[in-house]
């Protein structure tokens, strides 16, 4: 090997450096400014909200439901609500239909589990149904047709009964899922 | 993949593009004073990215600004680090910006044919202290509330117009809403897209005239890549470096506590403000907001005409210097006064106090729809340091100062309440030094009266001896949430000597003689029966002169509750403050 051709090599070398270190050194810079917002971008992904979250929520007496098992619609006002920094007392928070059993009571979701849309009670024909899609539910809360828009019974949610008052957790459910998902 | 990059190229001319910008000429060689300009780029990015992702976060209203950068520090993850990227990363672009300008000037790389690029670069020093001031104020705290408050109420000094630009910045008369929303248009939306525009500009006729080198060349001609690009990209990562140990070492950004009109706090703008602050101690503000700026613009303006000579070049040069000087200077004297001033401390270990306690609030309780604010404001611990500070500082002190931390001018007139009923408070006030002192009774007329000239002063080595023992039950009649209970059968024993049973003091000197515990007798001097406890001091503020207390021996004492001068919840909130701690030694 000449000096020259090794001169040269030495040169290659130094150049693959100097290029490599710009590459690497720019990309970091260019990098840093998405990386420093990926946890707090992400924040609302990584937040688990069990169910052991949700709280009891006082809604009517037992005594103001017919004890026939006629459904009730009822406001739910939560006493206490986080959306992210403030906290509101009273809230409305949404409605469920509340159905007496003897002295227990099921609690159903307004909203239709195929969309959102808010289902109403039929009286002529003691059932559920969906303005929205023509879903329409029994009383149990189960879908009544083959090709049923939803894709699943109505929501229940837990309920008790304490010194005659109705309690319940009230909850959203994932949509047009077959399971029964708390969002 | 080749072919791929073919079809774009065909389409875009993305190579020649991407070509022309790599290999710009570097005449005289890559070299470190030029790398102030790519950095500044590199920062300029650095904050349209983490500000578009502080966005997420952000909430312009006076309810929500405080609360939602509260959120995005303390709840969300990593919040801190991003909010502190884009703080310390706007403290590093005014650096920056004075070290590219002054190359700029020093290399005279602002004379023809680059006069209207220095004038571009001049006016993107505007925007960016544009921009600092306006984020200054988003997060709505004490200190961006106070200072920016300043700095709008100069606007008003431009002549004919002033008023109306200041009402159309702020959005009304009184800041509010609508300067939130404005300020934060202008943060993040106008004066951004202004400063990229013009980066484009300035980028474009740099690229025209090319790098100003100085003759003869240092060393032979190099490219732009990627010799120089190098360099940049090693500095940009030094900036990088420098910013992310700043946001680790503090732990991100200030949030000082919620603005609030009615709580006072020392208006101070941001570091690299200061001088102009200072200024204006000296100067009238119409010479501050009009004058002086308006003939640094022109004289700027100029520069690039006056540099035509050697010795113009030379005034350019002085002239920024001693701008830069005089800066240092006023800012040196800026804070230099400040730290002189204890109450200027007292009034940031004051804000500090707040901004922790209310922190603390929120992350235990959560934020009412009234805001932060509405906190602070009903918190017993911070109205009751208020309540102290308002209504009884001027003749009491509390730990020596107002309640607050600040100290007081009048001369102390009456008892240091820190600690008060506590075994070591009254301990102390039973010794007769101690009682005639300014900590306790020196200011009042009590300091001559009987219980200091015929009792105190009177004991012997003995009763003296004993004196503690009268404090252990008097401070267990207090019931203090810091101190332990006596057992029942320590309680009796030490009521025993309080009744004098054993007739331990010499008659006239005894406790019972005057003073009184558990019984209906009514002594010449103040009931101790519960003495310090809740009830006993709620009475004792709202009517001093009642028969129970002082009587007509009371001395200059406010009647608070009989008079109406406090709110009986105000009463139980100041009680409450007073009995919550020991003193502090």
């Amino acid at each position: 090997m000449t000096d020259s051709s090794k001169k040269q090599e030495k040169q290659e070398d130094r150049r693959k450096f100097i290029v490599t270190s710009t590459i690497g050194a720019s990309a970091a810079c260019a990098l840093f400014p998405f990386a420093s917002g990926i946890p707090s971008v992400l924040d609302p992904a990584t937040r688990d909200k069990g169910n052991s979250e949700v709280p009891w929520t006082k809604i009517a007496k037992l005594s103001s439901l017919p004890e026939d098992g006629t459904p009730t619609k009822f406001e739910v006002i939560l006493a206490k609500v986080r959306d992210a920094w403030t906290t509101y007392t009273d809230i409305p928070a949404g409605a469920v239909y509340l159905a007496r059993k003897g002295e227990e009571v099921v609690a159903f979701n307004l909203k239709c589990p195929h969309l959102g849309c808010a289902i109403d009670y039929r009286k002529n024909s003691n059932d559920y149904f969906c303005p929205c899609h023509n879903s329409t539910f029994a009383l149990d809360g189960a879908v009544t047709t083959e090709n049923s828009p939803s894709p699943r019974g109505m929501d229940t949610m837990d309920t008790k009964v304490e010194n005659g008052e109705v309690w319940i957790r009230f909850q959203q459910f994932v949509p047009n899922i077959k399971e029964k998902v708390p969002v | 993949m080749k072919g791929i990059m073919d079809w774009i190229d065909d389409r875009s001319g993305i190579r020649g593009l991407v070509k022309e910008a790599l290999y710009e000429k570097v005449p005289g060689g890559a070299r470190w004073r030029y790398v102030w300009g790519s950095c500044l780029t590199f920062v300029f990015f650095t904050q349209v990215v983490t500000g578009t992702l502080l966005w997420m976060f952000y909430s312009p209203s006076t309810q929500t600004a405080w609360e939602s950068v509260y959120f995005l520090e303390y709840q969300v993850a990593g919040g801190w680090f991003l909010r502190g990227v884009h703080h310390y990363m706007a403290q590093a672009m005014i650096v920056l910006l004075v070290l590219h300008l002054m190359q700029v000037v020093i290399d005279g790389a602002y004379k023809a044919p680059r006069e209207l690029n220095f004038w571009f670069g001049i006016l993107m020093l505007g925007v960016t202290l544009a921009l600092s001031l306006t984020g200054y104020l988003l997060p709505w705290d004490q200190k961006g509330y106070w200072a920016t408050a300043v700095a709008t109420n100069l606007m008003a000094e431009v002549p004919l117009i002033g008023p109306i630009i200041q009402k159309v910045v702020v959005g009304g008369v009184e800041y509010g809403h609508h300067t939130l929303t404005r300020f934060f248009a202008l943060h993040a939306g106008i004066l951004p897209a202004s400063l990229i525009g013009l980066v484009v500009v300035h980028i474009y006729l740099f690229r025209k005239h090319g790098i100003h080198v100085k003759e003869p060349r240092p060393k032979k001609d190099s490219y732009f890549w990627p010799d120089q690009i190098l360099k940049d990209a090693v500095a940009c990562l030094a900036v990088l470096l420098a910013v992310v140990t700043l946001t680790i070492y503090f732990h991100g950004a200030p949030l000082g506590p919620p603005a609030d009109p009615s709580n006072e706090f020392p208006a101070r703008p941001e570091w690299y403000f200061l001088f102009l602050f200072q200024l204006l101690k000296y100067v009238p503000a119409f010479w501050g907001a009009v004058i002086i700026p308006v003939f640094l613009v022109v004289w700027m303006f100029l520069q690039p005409f006056i540099g035509k000579s050697k010795v113009g070049h030379r005034i350019n040069v002085g002239f920024w210097w001693a701008l830069i000087a005089g800066s240092v200077f006023l800012t040196f004297l800026a804070v230099s006064e400040d730290q002189a001033n204890i109450k200027h401390g007292a009034a940031i270990e004051e804000a500090k106090w707040q901004a922790d306690r209310v922190i603390e609030i929120a992350n235990a309780e959560g934020i009412p729809p009234l805001g932060a604010v509405s906190l602070l404001r009903a918190d017993p611990k911070n109205q009751g340091r208020r309540l102290f500070a308002a209504h009884c500082a001027s003749c009491h002190r509390y730990n020596g100062h107002d309640g607050r931390g600040y100290p007081v001018d009048d001369p102390q007139s009456a008892a240091d309440l820190a600690g008060f009923a506590s075994t070591a408070w009254v301990t102390e006030l039973l010794n007769y030094d101690h009682y005639v002192s300014d900590k306790y009774f020196g200011g009042t007329k009590f300091k001559d009266g009987t219980m200091a000239r015929k009792v105190l002063a009177k004991y012997t080595e003995e009763e003296n001896k004993l004196l503690p023992e009268i404090a252990r039950l008097l401070a267990d009649e207090a019931n203090l949430p810091y101190e332990e209970k006596l057992e029942e059968e320590k309680r009796d024993e030490l009521l025993a000597l309080f009744y004098n049973d054993d007739l331990d003091f010499e008659d006239g000197r005894a406790c019972i003689d005057c003073h009184d515990i558990d019984s209906e007798d009514e002594g010449s001097a103040p009931d101790l029966t519960g003495y310090g406890s809740r009830e006993w001091l709620i009475a004792f503020i709202e009517n001093p002169e009642d028969s129970r207390f002082y009587g007509k021996k009371n001395d200059r004492m406010p009647c608070y509750g009989r008079d109406d001068k406090l709110k009986p919840e105000e009463i139980e909130i100041l009680v409450d403050w007073i009995r919550a701690s020991p003193a502090t030694p």
